[in-house]
């Protein structure tokens, strides 16, 4: 096979691209959340000894590549990797690798199950076509390690706060350590400022006779997040959802909605400041509560 | 307020996790149900110190603002 005779293209779509070094190609490996077993690993490692000069570069979004593997070695070298269940990655205008942080499963602060929502969400939609690239990210909750904001589309787990007044002593540490003077006191009845709270569950984690409980666990959806040339961090589409069908469900509507609206190689949160927040949190939200019109 | 402070440590500018070390040692050398007053950094030793106490069964008694410090009245758990 001659290097001519390469469908740069097509190629791109299953995370083959290629280098500076025109004969050479990056190899990109698929990840769920940057989890990988030691066997894989092995495996990988092997192949970039084999195929290429044994350098792994570890990518932004969890993921792998094995860089500088010759053109004639990329078929047996992505043959060998699915046979050890390493699927390939992606580039190009679509659906990349899902990142998220380890979530509920290992993190005191984890609200949600990060790794079922990933793998969802992977499922789902990994590699579909879109008009720029679009990445998503899932964060255990609003500490947001896994940057769920900077992603075109972000998911992050919160608790929404409620208070019992036959628990509170009146000690006010919820007052001193809520990071976004969400909680006031008021002739000892303590109120909560939905419109300013973040549901980062630090009132409910520190209250020392738990009158701060959580009252309600759920997502918090980011649309629109990007880095790159002109960054733009997500915006948060709706109060705290409270189940996973309909995370779902918005999700969905989410990722048509920018199939049919973004225009080529417009990012998402691009094409959401070209339409205006407003129409396009309207148009997401139809029927479905928050803006609700009567 | 309903108890003397039997004990006061100054830990502004004392840096996690030390400043829990710090308060936890000064609450051994009290009784059970005994207070002790911490002052600490407004930002991640508020984050974090009241958590670390109520984990070990310790309870807040009082927060109050200081400026950029809190003072954190700790009563002693069992």
């Amino acid at each position: 096979m001659a290097q001519s005779n390469l469908d740069l293209v097509a190629l791109k779509k299953v995370g083959m691209i290629q280098q500076k070094q025109k004969d050479f190609f990056a190899l990109r490996l698929h990840a769920v959340g940057g989890d990988f077993t030691a066997e894989q690993l092995r495996k990988i490692a092997e192949v970039s000894e084999k195929y290429g000069r044994g350098q792994i570069h570890v990518s932004t979004r969890q993921g792998m590549e094995i860089h500088f593997v010759h053109f004639s070695q990329l078929e047996k070298a992505r043959l060998e990797l699915e046979e050890a269940g390493i699927a390939m990655g992606a580039c190009g205008p679509r659906v990349r690798i899902v990142v998220a942080c380890p979530g509920e499963s290992t993190c005191r602060w984890g609200i949600i199950d990060t790794k079922k929502i990933a793998r969802y969400l992977d499922q789902a939609y990994f590699r579909q076509d879109t008009p720029h690239k679009f990445k998503m990210g899932v964060t255990g909750c609003p500490h947001n390690c896994a940057k769920a904001t900077e992603n075109d589309l972000g998911v992050m787990g919160g608790i929404l706060p409620g208070w019992k007044r036959e628990n509170c002593t009146g000690c006010d540490l919820c007052v001193s350590s809520c990071p976004v003077g969400a909680i006031a006191q008021v002739d000892g009845e303590y109120r909560l400022d939905e419109s300013k709270c973040i549901y980062c569950s630090i009132c409910t984690s520190n209250c020392p006779t738990d009158a701060w409980y959580p009252a309600k666990k759920g997502y918090i959806l980011w649309i629109g997040g990007t880095m790159g040339k002109v960054p733009r961090l997500g915006t948060k589409l709706k109060k705290l959802i409270d189940s996973e069908d309909e995370l779902y469900e918005t999700i969905e509507k989410v990722i048509r909605y920018y199939q049919q609206h973004g225009r080529k190689r417009e990012r998402f949160g691009h094409m959401i400041e070209r339409l205006g927040e407003d129409k396009v949190k309207e148009d997401l939200l139809d029927g479905s509560g928050d803006q609700k019109k009567p | 307020m309903g108890q003397e402070i039997k004990k006061s440590l100054d830990l502004h500018g004392v840096v996690c996790p030390l400043n829990f070390v710090k308060t936890k040692l000064a609450l051994e050398t009290l009784n059970s149900g005994e207070w002790l007053e911490v002052i600490l950094d407004e930002g991640d030793a508020m984050l974090n110190v009241p958590r670390s106490l109520k984990e070990e069964g310790h309870r807040i008694v009082k927060v109050t603002p200081l400026g950029q410090t809190y003072s954190v009245i700790v009563e002693k758990g069992a």
